[in-house]
């Protein structure tokens, strides 16, 4: 009896570790066992759901009961065993799914559909052989064996009667038929453009971008020319020519070795290079600047007069007098102003630096 | 060749038509060519609630629209009534100002009374109206007598009532107090019927109008408002001459105002009046006091008038009160109602002061220097121009820059060729200062926490031409980090700004205690970073001055004396010969003798904005180790503790600092608490007489609570230990505990007070509570069950208790000042460990009564529960019942 | 703080050379100390030797200027002097242009300076050359660019423009979020 006592002590230890697997509840669950659903709809129990302490293990406690009650109906399902393995068929969902993504958009019509719906005009399956009296043979309409069969009609072509007896009737063909391809995909990409709502041009097929842009050109351009053996040396320059420039256009060149950054200069040094450049700049070779020599001498020019009318002040009165020397002195005047005023075409020169 | 084998079944081959064929794919358009406008773009939901919050304000606009135009037909329809309605009312207000507040119910009422009476006879009896008016004269007069009744009435209540408060040791005190409650309650009453009276009249009138349009037509419109007019003229006069009486007769003898009256605050002036009148009393209180009142009655009404005439927080206007006489008060809040005069400093590196005051005086602006104390500072009275954009202030001849600003940097006396730092820089002002008196020589850091601040300072330096600086943005506490060694530190630390209150009129109502001691905890840590940036072994330098622009001592002495412990500096004089001396002792806090030398200014007195200087000199790179120095730890564990403890309530805060302020005059202690006896005495009483109804309930109560007893007696057992222990300890560590427990450094008050008066206190509780405790002497044997629910509570109720007894009262008082201070739990604990058996017992008693009321719920839940948090949090809540009571 | 490559000190130079002419040589062979350019995200610094050596021990994150600002480069490499300059070009500049007090406010606002608001102008200023502009109290208030020559201006009607605007100092407050 004593084995007997401990092996059922035994089993009701085990069995108190696990709850019970009869669950009761306010109101039954909604369950929906093709997707494993189970819906609770009783009411939470908010005092404990906003304790701190007891949340998790109200959540979990409510959450394993539920769980057993899902169990609990799975298991009421006929049972299969395969493999050692207890499997279940689960019944279809009930339960419709929310779509992840949007219902897709029906496809754009082409021209064609468009004008069939709005003429009422229906497809007609066509059978995909046909009897072909001459050959005395089935021949497909299109694809596999259909080109054959062509060649084998097609041994010999009549060239008609209004048509210049030197033309290659197959080459013509061949032409017509090529045409009809490109046609036809021309009116693919019409279609397709439509329905983007992309501007196509009256004429030709509307520009892609598989066109490369200015910068993809004159990248390619700089690389290009430096892929001489000399790494483009020698090669000429256009007279406005721009390198190219942008993230990665370095690395692309051939020849063009990644700078390290300069040491830093000892203040000395660097003060020494800085004057240096200065001077460099200083003393550039000056250019002739006409406008500046002009003007000087303008100046120049209006200072000596200024000189010469005080000088000639007291003198000035006479010359009032006599008048003559007056109008003299108005009549030149305009014209230093009309030379003053245009110095440009005077004197074109280079355009200043 | 064939078919290839289907070899791999998990490669699916397409089937149908067009399997092999080349599926070519879609081409690639270039953007340009697609144009999107064709396609109607779907909104998104912001665009979507945007538009629907367009067309709703449309529709608003639209109905606005359309009452308005229903307003004006209507206005133009019944203009005729509507003006003299409305001087009616407005006669009405006028006359509400001769009286006291409480009447003012009944003089507003008055003019709709008297149109009813108006409208109900002209539709009646038609008769004219002459006769009608007359009559309401008449009950008019009638009843300004019986308000002027009532205004006679309430001084005398009030003069009994200070009495009651004055005469201690009575039992019947209770008693008359609650008769005091009882008349306001029926006051209360009595408005209320005022106002629901009103609201009646105000829904017939709007039908009675429009019976009274058809009736008047006899007379014209205009006719009538000139008649009603004349009769308002008339009565205004009247009630004009009685206020002139009633306001010399205010004049003669400062009447302290009545409880009503504080609590309708009239208009403005009159609190200015009253405030004025208030700070005389208290300039020669012996002589111009009420019989009765108190001093702190005086005071605590001063502070709820000046936080009203001048909207400060009560907070802020106690702290200032602790700092300032009364006299002093009214000025410093006077001066900083009124902003500074502007003043500009020169760049003396771009050019002189007299330059400067030509080319501005040349503008038109109107100025002087600021005074003999400073060679660069100007004085703008006034300006043509903007002088914030003249082309000088521009060519950086000059900087915007308050007087008080120059005061630290003189007290820095920086010279050439040193290393200067200036720890928060933004804007500049200070710093370009620095730079100015160095002539560009040297090098200075100037360094702001706020990336977009230093952009000010970066404007601001360019175009003073200040070259020598590094601008750079650090937490000033990381700056020792970056770099040490300075010859000469300014910190002028941020702060709250209490010096600069014209400037910033914000900081009246958004300081709280909080705010202080998050900058208090932030300056001393950035003087400390600041003390360590500086370098002892520089030979010109080695000084520190830190300056705030804010007034309050924990802002600047207590920083610097923390410093002065922390660190191995010293004070030297600034150098700066006016201000005035830093505080040695502020209330409680005692500081280092040698902060006598830091310097600080007022706006009242110097004309500046409030500043402090000190000037610190430091004699050693060695970074001492921490002191043990008990105080000093204290105030860094509490402030630290303040910050971690984020659940505290600010009112609690606040209430907990409140409660130790110490007045500097000995009846001032009294204050808060002469309001709020008065109440828990009225509570009391109530009880008494609900006793024996409550004590059957409490009975019925431990029956229910049977089943839980079990549970209780541990709580139990383990509450008397701790009671024992308590009782052992002496009341200094009792109180310790307490400030340990509500973590604010303030609550040392506490500790002084309950060092002398603690052992008194106890004494006087015994004899004090022996009273009550025999009276129910019959029921301890039930209510010792229920002992561990008094157990929790019984802080309040031996606040109840206490403040019955007369005698105790000042103590009492006292004791109640830590008792509110506390945080609930350790404010259970402890009471509870003064309190005998009996007391608690008897607590119990008037516990209950309350619980009846309003808690039983909750404490059901406390019981079930059983926990501590629970209880603590009940006696929390009849902690705020009290306070809502006060 | 990066010490400035060749290409933009020459940019650099030439444009300080438009202003200040040879007195740019005074700018790096100066009598108190060795001053420097140094370049912080395309700004460009005057700073002093000793004070860079301070400068450099704070993080470049963390350093917002240091000496002063001289102006920026563009990001087609071109250097664009500041307002924040103008406290070394008044000084050495040889050119010129003082506006009367009338005009001084309409140059602050950012625009050109006209023939009206001429002042003074120094003689013999070529055309396209870079001036510092003045009041008539020689407080220096901007610098720009002469539309015209000396001798070009006299004859010049009252409206025509004398001196385009570069950079004046009320950029102080008008951009002071974009001055460094």
């Amino acid at each position: 009896m004593d084995i007997v006592n401990e092996i059922l002590e035994k089993e009701q230890k085990k069995a108190e570790k696990y709850k019970p697997i009869t669950v009761e509840k306010h109101l039954e669950l909604e369950l929906d066992v093709g997707t494993l659903l189970a819906f609770d709809t009783n009411d939470l129990d908010t005092k404990l759901l906003k304790s701190d302490n007891q949340r998790d293990a109200y959540l979990q406690s409510l959450a394993r009961d539920n769980t057993q009650l899902l169990l609990n109906k799975i298991w009421e399902l006929p049972t299969e065993r395969i493999d050692e393995a207890i499997v279940v068929k689960l019944p279809q969902p009930t339960t419709v799914l929310p779509r992840s993504k949007p219902v897709p958009k029906p496809k754009p019509l082409t021209k064609w559909q468009e004008f069939a719906k709005a003429k009422g005009i229906t497809k007609q399956k066509k059978d995909k052989l046909k009897w072909d009296e001459q050959l005395q043979k089935w021949v497909p309409l299109y694809g596999f064996r259909k080109a054959a069969a062509e060649k084998e009609k097609d041994w010999l072509i009549e060239v008609p009667q209004n048509v210049d007896p030197m033309t290659d009737m197959y080459e013509k063909k061949a032409s017509e038929k090529s045409e009809k391809v490109a046609k036809n995909e021309l009116q693919r990409l019409k279609n397709i453009a439509r329905s983007r709502k992309v501007n196509i041009p009256r004429v030709g097929l509307p520009v892609t971008s598989d066109k490369a842009n200015a910068t993809q050109l004159s990248t390619a351009a700089v690389v290009a020319k430096a892929s001489t053996a000399s790494l483009g040396k020698f090669q000429d320059k256009l007279p406005k020519e721009k390198e190219a420039r942008g993230k990665g256009v370095h690395e692309l060149i051939p020849g063009k070795v990644r700078k390290r950054n300069a040491p830093i200069p000892t203040p000395q040094m660097e003060r020494e290079n800085n004057l240096n450049l200065i001077d460099r700049i200083l003393n550039k070779r000056p250019k002739i600047d006409m406008d500046k020599a002009v003007s000087k001498h303008i100046h120049k020019e209006q200072v000596q007069r200024s000189e010469e009318k005080k000088s000639m002040k007291p003198v000035k009165g006479k010359g009032k007098a006599k008048g003559g020397n007056v109008t003299n002195f108005s009549a030149k005047k305009p014209k230093a102003g009309k030379g003053q005023r245009n110095p440009n075409k005077k004197n074109p020169g280079r355009k200043r630096r | 060749m064939g078919r290839k084998a289907k070899f791999d079944e998990t490669k699916k081959v397409k089937k149908g038509p067009g399997r092999k064929a080349r599926k070519q794919p879609d081409p690639v358009f270039k953007k340009g060519l697609l144009d999107d406008d064709k396609e109607e773009k779907k909104l998104s939901h912001r665009q979507k609630q945007r538009a629907a919050r367009r067309v709703k304000k449309k529709k608003e606009i639209v109905e606005k629209k359309k009452a308005l135009k229903e307003a004006k037909k209507n206005v133009a329809k019944q203009q005729e009534k509507i003006i003299p309605e409305e001087s009616d009312q407005s006669s009405g207000d006028e006359n509400a100002q001769g009286f006291t507040d409480d009447n003012k119910e009944w003089l507003k009422l008055k003019p709709k009374n008297k149109k009813n009476v108006k409208e109900t006879k002209a539709h009646s009896e038609s008769e004219p109206d002459d006769v009608s008016e007359d009559e309401e004269m008449s009950e008019e007069e009638d009843e300004q007598g019986q308000e002027s009744e009532d205004g006679d009435d309430d001084p005398k209540v009030e003069k009994k009532s200070g009495k009651e408060s004055y005469k201690v040791g009575k039992l019947d005190d209770l008693f008359v107090d609650t008769d005091d409650e009882q008349d306001n309650d029926e006051d209360n009453e009595e408005d209320d019927t005022n106002v629901s009276n009103k609201m009646t009249y105000d829904s017939d009138s709007s039908e009675k109008d429009d019976d009274d349009e058809g009736d008047d037509d006899d007379m014209l419109p205009i006719e009538k408002a000139n008649i009603k007019l004349k009769k308002k003229q008339k009565l205004d006069k009247k009630l004009a001459d009685e206020e002139l009486q009633l306001n010399i007769a205010k004049q003669d003898v400062f009447a302290f105002p009545s409880q009503e009256e504080l609590d309708n605050p009239t208009s403005l002036q009159d609190i200015h009046q009253r405030i004025k009148d208030v700070v005389t009393v208290l300039g020669d209180f012996n002589r111009l006091k009420q019989e009765g009142k108190s001093r702190c009655e005086y005071t605590e009404l001063l502070l709820k008038d000046l936080c009203v005439y001048y909207s400060y927080n009560e907070f802020l206007m106690e702290v200032l009160m602790q700092m300032f006489p009364v006299q002093e008060l009214v000025e410093f809040l006077e001066a900083s109602e009124v902003a500074r005069p502007l003043t500009i400093r020169t760049n003396s590196l771009k050019t002189r002061r007299r330059d400067l005051a030509q080319a501005l005086i040349n503008r038109g602006v109107n100025l002087d220097p600021v005074g003999k104390w400073s060679k660069v500072g100007l004085v703008i009275y006034s300006s043509t121009v903007p002088i914030g954009a003249t082309p000088e202030y521009l060519a950086g001849h000059y900087i915007l820059q308050g007087a008080s600003s120059f005061l630290p940097v003189m007290a820095l006396a920086p010279q050439e060729n040193e290393r200067i730092l200036d720890m928060c820089a933004a804007p500049g002002g200070k710093a370009s200062h620095i730079a100015a008196i160095m002539k560009n020589t040297g090098s200075l850091f100037a360094n702001d926490a706020n990336k977009d601040r230093t952009k000010a300072v970066v404007g601001n330096f360019h175009r003073l031409g200040v070259v020598n600086a590094v601008i750079c943005n650090y937490d000033g506490r990381q700056f020792p980090d970056v770099i040490k060694g300075f010859d000469r530190v300014l910190l002028d630390a941020p702060c709250t700004g209490t010096g600069v209150i014209a400037k910033d009129p914000s900081v009246k109502t958004t300081k709280d205690p909080k705010d202080i001691q998050r900058c208090f905890n932030l300056q001393r840590q950035l003087l400390l970073a600041a003390i360590d940036c500086c370098n002892a072994k520089s030979s010109t330098g080695g000084y520190i001055v830190y300056s705030t622009c804010s007034i309050l001592s924990e802002e600047n002495e207590w920083v610097v004396n923390y410093a002065l412990k922390r660190r191995n500096v010293k004070l030297v004089p600034t150098g700066l010969d006016f201000g005035t001396e830093g505080f040695v002792k502020y209330r409680h806090h005692r500081f280092h003798p040698s902060l006598k030398l830091t310097k600080r200014f007022y706006p009242h007195t110097h004309n500046m904005d409030g500043f402090y200087v000190a000037k610190l000199k430091k004699f050693s790179n060695v970074i001492p180790e921490v002191v043990n120095d008990e105080e000093e730890e204290e105030e860094v564990k509490e402030g630290e503790e303040v910050q971690q403890n984020g659940d505290a309530t600010p009112k609690e805060q606040t209430e907990a600092i409140k409660a130790p302020v110490k007045r500097p005059a000995e009846t001032n202690k009294m204050e808060p608490q002469n309001k709020k006896s008065k109440p828990a005495g009225v509570v009391n009483r109530e009880k008494a007489t609900n006793k024996n109804k409550d004590v059957k309930e409490n009975t019925k109560e431990t029956k229910q609570n049977a089943d839980k007893t079990d549970e209780k007696a541990n709580t139990k057992n383990e509450k008397k230990k701790r009671n024992k222990k308590k009782n052992k300890k002496t009341p200094v560590s009792q109180s310790e505990q307490g400030t340990q427990n509500t973590k604010q450094p303030n609550v040392e008050v506490n500790e002084n007070k309950i060092n002398v008066k603690g052992p008194q206190i106890k004494v006087k509780e015994n004899t004090a509570v022996k009273a009550p405790s025999v009276a129910l002497q019959s029921k301890i044997e039930l209510n010792q069950k229920k002992t561990e629910v008094i157990n929790k509570t019984n802080d309040i109720t031996e606040n109840q208790i206490k403040s019955s007894p007369g005698k105790n009262k000042n103590k009492n008082k006292k004791k109640n000042k830590p008792a509110l201070n506390k945080a609930e739990a350790n404010a259970v604990n402890k009471n509870e460990a003064k309190i005998t058996d009996k007391i608690e017992i008897a607590a119990s008693k008037k516990l209950k009564n309350k619980k009846k009321k309003k808690q039983v719920g909750q404490l059901n839940d406390k019981k079930s529960g059983g926990s501590k948090p629970s209880n603590a949090s009940i006696s929390n809540k009849f902690n705020k019942n009290k306070v809502k009571k006060n | 703080m990066k010490v400035l490559s060749e290409t933009r000190t020459r940019v650099l130079f030439e444009k300080l050379t438009k202003y200040i002419g040879v007195n740019v040589k005074l700018l790096i062979d100066r009598p108190d100390g060795t001053y420097c350019f140094r370049e912080k995200k395309d700004r460009v610094y005057y700073i002093s030797e000793r004070l860079l050596q301070l400068a450099q021990t704070v993080k470049p994150d963390h350093l917002i200027s240091a000496g002063t600002c001289f102006g920026k480069f563009t990001k087609t490499n071109k250097f664009r002097l500041h307002i924040t300059a103008l406290a070394y070009i008044a000084p050495y500049a040889p050119y010129k242009i003082w506006v009367k007090p009338s005009a001084e406010q309409q140059f602050l606002y950012g625009n050109h300076v006209i023939k009206s608001g001429l002042g003074r102008i120094t003689e013999n200023t070529p055309k396209h050359q870079g001036v510092v502009i003045n009041t008539m109290s020689d407080i220096p208030i901007g610098f720009g660019v002469v539309a015209r020559s000396t001798t070009e201006c006299r004859h010049a009607d009252p409206l025509a423009t004398i001196a385009f605007h570069q950079a004046d100092i009320g950029e102080y407050i008008r951009s002071e979020d974009t001055l460094v």
